[in-house]
């Protein structure tokens, strides 16, 4: 084939070009002498003629260059920025890129699609998940300086309990640590959010209230939206400040944000508070995830808080109170435990019967936002974690079906670009255009990713029961920096390989080759198999650690948690928020009690002071017996008060002795029931007739029976002791109607809750629901957990399937030829698609290896969330396992099948 | 047979005729062009590359085509041309301008009626 090009340069070079002009007028003219050519040699003509006659065409070159010569060839520069070298304007350049990038990507409009929705997915899930970790873990608290805040809480210094769960102190403790101390400017307390009732006319409905002292919020640095918040004042008189600050979601929710909330009264557990301001908007307290409706200052606590809690601000014993200080300016951490420790020893000194055995510890205020009971890893980090670790494999997939296609593009472009740099383009010019290209797509992407992280991020928050007390994820500027990184990340990863690789063209070799089908080269090809290999190992990885958690709730399900889900009705009453006294509640309780029993379908009917999978917990148990070492040197237990026919009522079984009846009244020897946890730990000869001692109370109780060990916080926690009390020897004014019934539990919610109305006016008995709806509430966590990473996982797996699908159609294009000659020489359609089946499902076979010993990896390190499943369970391996190898076959059949079906003669006569 | 003058002059005015009516319908390059203008004459009409490419440069000068660089899948990149509005006015006006010449010429060389 002649060098056209060499001819014509020859005859132009005269007329002294411009580089760029010169190469693209001598391109031109060469691809049409060149097609000239080849149609008079296709026409019979022998090549020597052929070029004979071609050359006579080119005679005359006058009037050309006439033209060029006389300017004339002055057409618009191409749309096609120049590669011929750095321009001295960086801006220019950019922009012409740019404007290239953009004019490729409309004349590409299905591979640009592709791309955007690919990165857009794998981008979308990432900004969901650090949407939520944003919100939760990042910068959950709206406050100034936080991080000069810390929480104090009390601990004991001899106990057999290994929590190290944090433990509240005394008000009369929290006001001599606020005098002593020599370290904080500010220190204030609070109490965990408690339900109170709001009356508004005939109607009453629930709401959560804060007590807080004074400073609380002057130490957490906020500023009112509009009112004020508490004054130093409003810590004195106790029961002679009602007043309450409001959240601002529940101003805006539940009052409206109406501009005259500020001195409005609101009638609250039946005594009238007003309003005098409301909080900062986004704060919901020092809790992450859940805050209160209402502030209200710890002074008002004796009116509001239940009969067994008044005397909190005065008994030195009832330890109710979290506390959080604020350094002083200059201070460090470092001597604060120990200004804390001497205060400490100062108290155990003074009251040694109370706090002979106590001491305090300063902890990080994350430990009091996320609630951790001092277990280690929060669930909310592991969770927030294990998701951003599972999104990002799955943008990683996303990036490398980018990249695999990026490729096959930089391949088919290895001409132009050869071309391009023979002409003398710039190789770095060249490789900053290709990068601008994929960077534009990038951030496209990102756009795109942005928005499907905010509707991921409602779809996921709108799971949540509906109120104004949660933390509200948003999309602030950390999280669009998030996504604008991570864009920028992803173009890079997904762009300069391919526009390195693009650039680094064999120049000879490339300009030489006449067609323009060229194939991958082989180092291609195997960074090709590679990035499948590894989206099919981080694609089954993903779904068993999914399939491992459905396990986890499945057996969470069919777990024993040591009571009776099942036919089983729960309804919270408060008759002291109600206004009803000692006789009122007494009589509510038996009235309300008997009216339910009647019902249709009524199996057994009692009362618990405490919901299933919620345990009051107490501190200094004196165990009769126990090696004790000092006075002070208790236990701590949950505490259930209940009533007789709870243990039958619950399905809790009585291992030896007797449950409460009639008999044990107020005015009977006190008794109580331990669990065999307790029994185990401290009478292993046998509880029955010991006494134990519960903090408050004068005298000890005689233990009557051994209950079985049920699950009193969460499902499948460890064993841990248990006392119950009858209701009649421990007066409680709010307690929780439990009805075992006798088929279905849902058809009796109206029924029962209609009986407890009418025995108990002004109660409100609205917050009904059924034993499997607290397990089902118990698992929310879980669920959300699975529910996503299975999401995550199938997103991962349509991924992978589509870079599968296109390897495979690459490759069986590329092995036309060698079929047509399998075909012609007698090879049957079956063996062809073996052969295409074969070379995919070893790359897939590879990667469910790879992902086998990575899924036991990951699921080593989370199997202290993972109920009653190992690492290595059989079913969610082959389920994963088989699932994709399924979805492997169908994406691949299709190219094995047009491989199957090429036409011999066809593939031969391509070259 | 070997071009003789007239004809040279008839291919000169028509040229720019020729290859605006050929983009009228879609953007084709040089080579296509130079093809068609062939088939369709009966290779009564050929242009060369000396001559069809200085046409399609002043054209492109004056603003009634432009040429674009075009790279397809597995082919090697062309220049395309194709008209633009102003090259549709000016293709409408000769258009009209080649019909009325042709009718006069032919009234005239129509003969005589006896």
């Amino acid at each position: 084939m002649p060098d056209w090009k060499e001819i014509i340069r020859s005859r132009v070079a005269s007329l002294s070009l411009s580089g760029p002009a010169e190469s693209e007028l001598i391109e031109e003219l060469a691809e049409h002498l060149g097609d000239r050519y080849q149609e008079l040699c296709s026409g019979g003509l022998a090549e020597e003629e052929a070029y004979r006659q071609v050359i006579s065409e080119l005679s005359d070159l006058a009037p050309l260059k006439a033209t060029i010569a006389e300017g004339r060839r002055g057409h618009a520069p191409d749309a096609e920025p120049s590669a011929a070298g750095p321009s001295s304007n960086l801006a220019e350049d950019f922009a012409k890129d740019l404007r290239y990038a953009l004019r490729t990507l409309r004349k590409n409009p299905a591979f640009a699609l592709f791309v955007l929705v690919t990165l857009g997915l794998g981008i979308g899930a990432n900004t969901t998940v650090f949407t939520l970790v944003n919100t939760l873990l990042l910068n959950p608290l709206p406050i100034r300086d936080s991080v000069k805040l810390v929480a104090i809480a009390g601990s004991e210094t001899k106990t057999t309990s290994k929590s190290k769960a944090l433990l509240p102190l005394s008000y009369a403790d929290l006001k001599d640590y606020r005098a002593e101390n020599q370290v904080f400017s500010s220190l204030a307390g609070y109490i965990s959010p408690r339900v109170v009732t709001l009356h508004a006319g005939q109607t009453s409905e629930r709401l959560f209230s804060e007590l807080v002292t004074a400073d609380y919020f002057l130490t957490l640095g906020l500023a009112p939206a509009i009112g004020r918040l508490f004054d130093p004042e409003d810590d004195n008189d106790p029961g002679s400040h009602p007043v309450a600050v409001m959240n601002y979601a529940t101003w805006q929710g539940r009052f409206g944000g109406s501009t005259d909330i500020v001195g409005k009264r609101l009638r609250i557990n039946n005594l009238e508070f007003t309003v005098v301001g409301v909080a900062p908007p986004r704060f919901i307290g020092l809790n992450a995830l859940f805050g209160p409706d209402l502030w209200i200052p710890c002074s008002m606590a004796e009116l509001l808080l239940p009969t067994e809690m008044r005397h909190v601000l005065t008994d030195r014993s009832k330890t109710e109170f979290l506390a959080v200080g604020r350094l002083k300016d200059g201070t460090s951490r470092a001597p604060v435990q120990a200004d804390i420790q001497t205060i400490a020893s100062a108290l155990a000194h003074a009251y040694p019967d109370i706090d002979g055995e106590r001491t305090a510890a300063v902890r990080p205020l994350s430990d009091v936002l996320f609630n951790d009971a001092g277990t280690g890893w929060s669930p909310v980090f592991l969770g927030g974690a294990v998701l951003l670790v599972v999104v990002g494999i799955v943008l990683l997939i996303a990036c490398s079906n980018v990249a695999n296609l990026m490729l096959a593009r930089a391949t088919a472009r290895r001409h132009e670009i050869a071309v391009r740099l023979a002409i003398g383009a710039n190789r770095a010019r060249l490789i900053r255009q290709l990068l601008t290209e994929n960077m534009l797509l990038a951030l496209l992407s990102g756009v795109f990713g942005l928005v499907i992280g905010s509707v991921g991020v409602q779809s996921v928050w709108s799971a949540l029961p509906s109120a104004a007390n949660f933390a509200t994820p948003r999309t602030d500027l950390t999280v669009l920096t998030f996504t604008l990184t991570v864009s920028l990340l992803t173009g890079m990863a997904f762009g300069i390989a391919p526009a390195l690789r693009a650039s680094s063209v064999e120049l000879t070799a490339t300009l030489k080759q006449e067609s323009g089908r060229s194939g991958r080269s082989r180092s291609t090809t195997r960074i090709a198999n590679t990035l499948l290999v590894a989206q099919v190992a981080f694609s089954f990885a993903l779904l068993v650690l999914a399939g491992l958690f459905v396990r986890s709730i499945q057996r969470a399900y069919e777990m024993d948690p040591g009571f009776q889900p099942d036919r089983l009705v729960i309804l919270l009453t408060n008759p002291g928020q109600a206004g009803y006294d000692k006789a009122r509640t007494k009589a509510f309780y038996r009235n309300a009690g008997e009216r339910v029993a009647r019902l249709p379908g009524i199996e057994s009917v009692s009362w618990a002071s405490n919901l299933p999978l919620w345990a009051r917990v107490v501190n200094g148990v004196q165990v009769e017996g126990r090696l004790q070492r000092s006075k002070t040197d208790t236990v701590t237990s949950v505490l259930n008060t209940v009533d007789v026919d709870y243990f039958e009522t619950a399905g809790i079984a009585i291992e030896k002795g007797r449950a409460f009846t009639d008999a044990d009244r107020e005015d009977s020897k006190p008794v109580a029931v331990v669990n065999q946890k307790l029994a185990n730990d401290y009478w292993p000869e046998g509880p029955l007739g010991k006494r134990i001692q519960i903090p408050g109370e004068a005298i000890p109780r005689e233990v009557i029976a051994v209950a079985r060990t049920a699950n009193y916080s969460t499902l499948a926690e460890p064993p841990q002791p248990c006392i119950y009390v009858p209701v009649s020897q421990n007066y409680s004014d709010a307690m929780v109607l439990y009805v075992r019934t006798k088929g279905d539990p849902r058809q009796l919610l109206i029924p029962i809750q209609r009986e407890v109305q009418a025995a108990g006016p002004g109660i409100i008995a609205s917050d009904t629901r059924t034993g499997r709806t607290v397990i089902d509430n118990g698992l929310f966590q879980a669920k959300v957990g699975v529910a996503l990473l299975s999401l995550f996982g199938l997103l991962a797996l349509a991924l992978a399937s589509v870079g599968l699908y296109g390897l495979m159609a690459y490759s069986v294009s590329q092995r036309v030829r060698e079929i047509g000659v399998r075909m012609a020489l007698g090879a049957p359609q079956q063996l062809v698609i073996r052969m295409v089946l074969k070379q995919a499902m070893t790359l897939v076979l590879a990667g469910i290896l790879i992902g086998f010993l990575g899924s036991l990896a990951a699921a080593r390190l989370l199997t202290r969330i993972l109920y009653g499943v190992g690492a290595n369970d059989p079913l969610s391996l082959a389920a994963s396992g088989c699932l994709l190898l399924v979805v492997s076959l169908a994406a691949c059949y299709l190219p094995a099948r047009r491989a199957s079906r090429v036409d011999p003669l066809t593939a031969l006569r391509e070259s | 047979m070997q071009e003789q003058p007239s004809d040279r002059e008839w291919k000169k005015g028509s040229a720019e005729l020729l290859v605006l009516s050929l983009l009228e319908t879609r953007a084709k390059h040089g080579y296509e062009i130079s093809k068609l203008i062939q088939m369709r004459s009966g290779g009564a009409l050929s242009f060369h590359v000396t001559t069809l490419y200085p046409l399609l440069y002043r054209l492109e000068e004056r603003g009634l085509v432009t040429g674009r660089w075009v790279e397809k899948a597995n082919q090697r990149r062309r220049r395309y041309y194709s008209i633009t509005p102003q090259g549709r006015k000016v293709l409408r006006s000769q258009r009209e301008s080649w019909r009325e010449f042709v009718a006069a010429i032919g009234r005239v060389i129509g003969g005589e009626h006896a």
